[in-house]
């Protein structure tokens, strides 16, 4: 609509000045992630020789010998447990983000503090936390003897590491979908109401395709670093069923097997990039749809009806 | 629905504290082993602040967190300033160019960078270190500022150069006051970040620049000490201060955007 006509309004021609302001950041950029990630692009074709070293030259062994079930195993594993876990702390992250949104005024600050609270503490004093809070003697395992359940200690478990997942990257999904839900005109439920609709339509045909654009960025959000984790599953999943972070350290550190790390790397990298595509993907179809709906909803005015379609 | 939903929100806040919970009342247990809850002791504390390695990674991680942060919201101010304020070419790019980092997993990065070092033969440091939580810092910080920025009204700096005040007089005396908040915010979550990255630490540091993620996580995998849930317990409360410092209204802001609805 407006917005952008309004942010570029004020905004005055280049001069040498702005250029020079962007230098330090392209520097970064290029230097420190371009660069490096074309590096490893080449690496991933070297020759390695039986000592680890990197021999250059060029082939495609390193990508053939990922195709050994071991791989494959730890690959399908990571992406199943980052699609798990991305998929239940949107799912999670948007009951919080719908309960916060429709608290009164005052008390959303403050319930969203208490999500920032764990979120900015530091991640492996979240990530030990859950050896206190499950293990051998801890509260939990306490809790379930004082019931008379003959419980052993809970790390390491699968349970552990899918628990202390979802707890390490849940606010990351709570903060973009109250983002997108707080900028839904409240009238809309109540409209909805009027027109019949029942819980779980004014949630599937207004609620989330209107909050679509949050929903993408918190799968984004909380896959991608998900993908790369090492240290949870090496603390409370006791190194067995490693995640394919675990994988490339290992090749890089104790292997020192540098072209079949990169290769790995670049395994994970353009499947990244193809989930990212695909997000977008999916959120230009969102949109779509998404302006579709606010036109639907022209109960709650003529206004935003026209606003809406200027736009389309 | 409305009610079952709202009884598994008010779970999850729950569930968000009960680890903390947990860590701050074993850090407290008189028990060598944290298998159960003997009594109350200050013990592991003063422990803490008597093990020379901890403090050690401690300096180093403050060091090398306010390095970055500083470099972070340096590079990231003068990157939001002119992508908002100058007609840019290739603007769209330049803004994806600065997100990369955020959509690359981190250890992608992380050995990236070390293979990049190892190359160049630059050795493995505070160098290195610093690098590494540069380019993981500078996405967020250069993102606060750019919002914060887009909010402000332009006519306010066009006023002040119609009073006669030169570019450097109007940002010293308009931008700069008005913006001091989130430019602290971008420092503090930069901070924040540095300070608490593990998976880019693995691959920058050097032997004698172990940070304090890095020293916990090798403590870490010879088990749990109560010592350490002193720590975390200590951490907690400087996070507490952290967002104490920036404001609560700012760091909703920061998180989730600004409160004014589109």
């Amino acid at each position: 609509m407006n917005a952008s006509r309004s942010a570029r309004r004020g905004r005055i021609a280049p001069s040498a000045a702005g250029c020079l302001m962007l230098l330090p950041a392209l520097a970064v950029i290029v230097l420190l992630v371009i660069v490096p990630m074309l590096v490893i692009a080449r690496d991933s074709f070297a020759i390695s020789d039986p000592l680890g070293g990197n021999l250059g030259g060029f082939t495609l062994d390193n990508y053939a010998k990922l195709i050994d079930p071991v791989y494959l195993k730890t690959l399908g594993y990571s992406l199943g447990m980052a699609l798990l876990n991305a998929v239940v702390c949107t799912v999670v992250g948007y009951i919080v983000a719908y309960y916060i949104a429709t608290r009164r005024a005052s008390l959303q600050p403050v319930l969203l503090v208490l999500v920032i609270i764990p979120f900015l503490t530091d991640f492996l004093v979240r990530t030990f936390a859950w050896i206190t809070l499950l293990g051998s003697g801890g509260p939990f395992i306490s809790l379930l003897r004082a019931f008379g359940v003959d419980a052993q200690s809970l790390v390491p478990s699968q349970l552990a590491v899918t628990l202390s997942l979802l707890y390490a990257f849940l606010p990351v999904a709570v903060f973009p979908i109250y983002a997108s839900m707080r900028s839904i005109d409240p009238s809309l439920k109540e409209a909805a109401a009027d027109l019949g609709a029942g819980w779980w339509q004014t949630h599937a045909r207004v609620f989330l395709p209107l909050s679509a654009s949050g929903l993408a960025s918190a799968v984004m959000l909380t896959f991608v670093p998900t993908l790369g984790v090492f240290v949870i599953p090496v603390l409370l999943g006791g190194g067995k069923d490693p995640l394919v972070g675990n994988l490339i350290v290992t090749l890089f550190t104790e292997f020192r097997n540098e072209p079949l790390g990169a290769a790995l790397s670049m395994v994970v990298l353009i499947l990244m990039l193809a989930s990212v595509a695909g997000a977008g993907l999916l959120l230009r179809n969102g949109a779509r749809r998404n302006r579709a709906t606010r036109t639907g909803a022209a109960a709650t005015g003529a206004a935003r009806t026209t606003a809406t379609r200027k736009a389309a | 629905m409305d009610r079952l939903t709202s009884w598994i929100a008010r779970a999850v806040f729950v569930f968000l504290y009960l680890p903390i919970a947990a860590l701050i009342v074993y850090s407290f247990n008189s028990s060598e082993v944290s298998y159960r809850f003997d009594g109350f002791t200050f013990r592991w504390y003063a422990e803490l602040f008597a093990d020379r390695m901890l403090l050690e990674a401690l300096r180093t991680s403050a060091v090398v967190g306010l390095i970055a942060a500083l470099l972070a919201t340096v590079i990231g101010f003068l990157t939001a300033f002119a992508l908002v304020r100058f007609r840019v070419k290739g603007r769209a790019f330049f803004v994806g160019a600065i997100l990369i980092p955020l959509i690359v997993p981190e250890i992608v990065l992380g050995v990236s960078l070390l293979t990049v070092f190892s190359t160049a033969g630059i050795p493995t440091g505070l160098l290195t270190l610093v690098l590494g939580h540069v380019v993981i810092t500078l996405p967020l910080a250069t993102l606060v500022l750019m919002g914060a920025m887009s909010s402000l009204d332009p006519s306010l700096s066009e006023a002040a150069t119609d009073l006669g005040a030169s570019p450097w007089v109007t940002f010293r005396r308009v931008l700069f006051p008005l913006l001091r908040p989130s430019i602290l915010a971008a420092f503090l979550l930069s901070f924040t970040t540095s300070f608490s990255n593990i998976v880019i630490s693995t691959f920058t540091a050097g032997v004698g620049t172990t940070t304090l993620p890095l020293r916990i996580y090798s403590t870490l995998r010879t088990g749990l000490t109560p010592e350490l849930n002193a720590l975390g317990t200590l951490l907690v409360v400087a996070t507490l201060g952290v967002i104490l410092a920036v404001g609560v209204s700012q760091m909703r802001r920061i998180l989730a955007g600004p409160t004014t609805t589109p």
